[in-house]
């Protein structure tokens, strides 16, 4: 093949893939794209790509004029207080599953699976009947129990695939050492296991960040709902659509997530699929 | 390489087991103890609610044993249900595995800013399902959207579309967007196993006289077989209970024209008020989901 023609063809490769990424990417750009346009232009026909003037007025009303804090703050203490839970328990439940031999333990780790593709619309009924009874109905702590639903066989999942690439002989020689099974633990395995545990965190988080349907069922006032239901109410209850101001609840609702994104970057394989997929 | 200390080591390790079962037993105590209360309980109670007539603010109940399944089994709606959600299930896989595979060719060849495109390609599975449906509903927009305003100046129709409230173009749509937020999970699995082919393979189809499209038939194809069989195992189950992108972009309307099981379930339990009723669909829709989920679960033990 000539050097010309190779050229050529590869320009065209990529003017031709750049188009399709712009395309799977446009709906996020008109997305930005709104939320810095003034009204007066949202309505104007043909609608124009780039904003004639750009304005953060839709942010200010955002903040000052609606209980998006509000949503925010429980949105933020769900993220936490789930993470904490969830990780807690799992990190426990992991390291015993992959490096204690018990009667029952494989059986277990099928379960855990099992569980994780389990419909949410099935467990929903009596959770919301078990919340009522508990007097959790409309409080935050009814969403993180409920969120364990999903997220802990999610995280168990994952830190079984980051623990059983630890090496055996690590524990063995700590072992060796003089060490009993705890300690080696928390000094071989949990320093070995660490940026397992902290990406399978920042994905649980963003499970509770983002999850709706147990919002939309236990959640009924405002002063507990998170953002994913919040927003959504301001969409339904509002008598004018304001889109420009959902497209920045928008924008502000997935800021977290690309700073999460960019740090996950490495590990996106394995939390996508929970180790479900093997490369 | 193992060396004899950690060898002795194991022995000992081995000789301890049932010593340490009780301790990992221990360790494995609080995820049982959650487990069994927000999830094999639930399991239990739903099935048992299923059985009984609820009426939802009352809870005041009665036995019908297996009733609610009879009525179910009959009803019209039930099964407009089941077949949306096939239809669904069906369209939305077919479109994100055909386009994560493209994509995904296309993100392992060499590509300027591979990493941003890759980002942007990807992000929408990160997103919220609300982000999503907001940014989409805005796009759809009837009078106001840029995806009417596109076909109106391409000349392609006449009419701005109802995208979202007549059918079939709602389920069209929905289908749509579901594979635009979810099919980076099939291009991001499909990457990872395309960096693990040798390149020996593609030579050697190449000297035997293979073309592009040989090559990919010939090598690619059989080597992502696996890892395909997961995936497409995996989407349909969670394309098939999908919940929220459902009835955020649609509500199941128009009528019930997109109404999925899950979505029926919620209709019966939070507005009809029919807790038995809904746990029963639940059931149901639950059964019909264990078949996928019983191949995914021996796959897996592999």
């Amino acid at each position: 093949m000539s050097t010309p023609a190779r050229i050529a063809r590869r320009f065209l490769f990529n003017v031709l893939a750049w188009a399709v990424v712009l395309v799977i990417a446009f709906p996020l750009l008109w997305m930005l794209l709104t939320s810095v346009k003034p009204s007066s232009e949202l309505f104007v026909i043909p609608p124009r790509l780039l904003p004639g003037e750009i304005t953060f007025e839709h942010y200010r009303r955002l903040l000052t004029e609606t209980p998006f804090l509000t949503y925010l703050r429980n949105s933020a203490w769900l993220a936490a207080g789930t993470t904490l839970v969830v990780i807690s328990i799992a990190t426990l439940g992991a390291h015993s599953l992959v490096r204690f031999s018990y009667p029952g333990r494989e059986r277990l780790a099928r379960l855990v699976l099992f569980t994780y593709l389990l419909p949410s619309v099935v467990l929903i009924i009596p959770l919301y009947l078990l919340m009522a009874g508990l007097g959790l109905a409309n409080t935050l702590t009814s969403l993180i129990i409920a969120y364990t639903t999903f997220a802990l066989p999610y995280a168990l999942w994952l830190l079984r695939s980051f623990m059983k690439a630890i090496p055996d002989d690590l524990e063995s020689a700590a072992l060796v050492d003089g060490a009993n099974r705890m300690q080696a633990f928390v000094d071989v395995i949990l320093p070995q296991a660490l940026p397992g545990i902290i990406s399978t965190a920042m994905f649980t988080a963003i499970l509770a960040w983002n999850e709706y349907f147990y919002a939309l069922v236990l959640v009924n006032n405002d002063a507990a709902r998170p953002l994913t239901t919040g927003v959504i109410n301001m969409l339904v209850t509002s008598f004018n659509i304001e889109w420009s101001l959902l497209m920045a609840a928008s924008v502000m609702m997935s800021l977290p997530l690309i700073v999460v994104f960019a740090f996950l970057q490495r590990y996106l394989t394995r939390g996508f699929s929970a180790g479900a997929i093997k490369g | 390489m193992p060396t004899i200390r950690a060898a002795s080591a194991s022995l000992r390790l081995r000789s301890l087991d049932a010593r340490y079962g009780l301790l990992g037993a221990l360790l494995i105590a609080p995820t049982v103890l959650v487990f069994c209360t927000v999830i094999v309980y639930p399991l239990v109670s739903a099935i048992y609610l299923g059985l009984f007539s609820i009426y939802t603010p009352t809870m005041e109940g009665e036995w019908v044993g297996l009733d609610n399944y009879r009525r179910l089994l009959a009803s019209g709606e039930f099964w407009r249900s089941l077949a949306n959600n096939l239809i669904w299930t069906a369209g939305t896989l077919t479109l994100q595995i055909v386009f994560g595979i493209l994509v995904a060719l296309m993100l392992h060849r060499n590509l300027v800013f591979r990493a941003l495109a890759r980002s942007l390609v990807l992000f929408p599975y990160f997103l919220s399902t609300v982000v999503a449906v907001l940014v989409w509903r805005w796009l759809f927009n009837d009078l106001y959207g840029v995806l009417n305003h596109l076909l109106l100046w391409a000349g392609i129709v006449d009419l701005p579309v109802d995208w979202l409230g007549s059918m079939p173009n709602a389920m069209i749509s929905l289908i749509f967007v579901g594979a635009w937020k979810y099919f980076p999970f099939v291009v991001i699995a499909v990457l990872a196993r395309l960096q693990a082919i040798p390149d020996e393979l593609y030579e050697a189809a190449s000297i035997d006289g293979a073309g592009a499209w040989a090559r990919f038939t010939d090598v690619t194809l059989p080597q992502l077989r696996d890892v395909l069989i997961v995936v497409v195992l995996l989407r349909t189950i969670w394309d098939f209970k999908e919940f929220d992108l459902i009835y955020l972009l649609t509500g199941g309307g128009p009528i019930i024209g997109t109404q999925t099981l899950p979505l029926m379930v919620y209709k019966e339990a939070f507005a009809l008020n029919q807790m038995g009723g809904a746990s029963a669909t639940a059931v149901l829709m639950m059964l019909i989901m264990l078949l996928f989920m019983s191949l995914y679960l021996s796959r897996a033990r592999d």
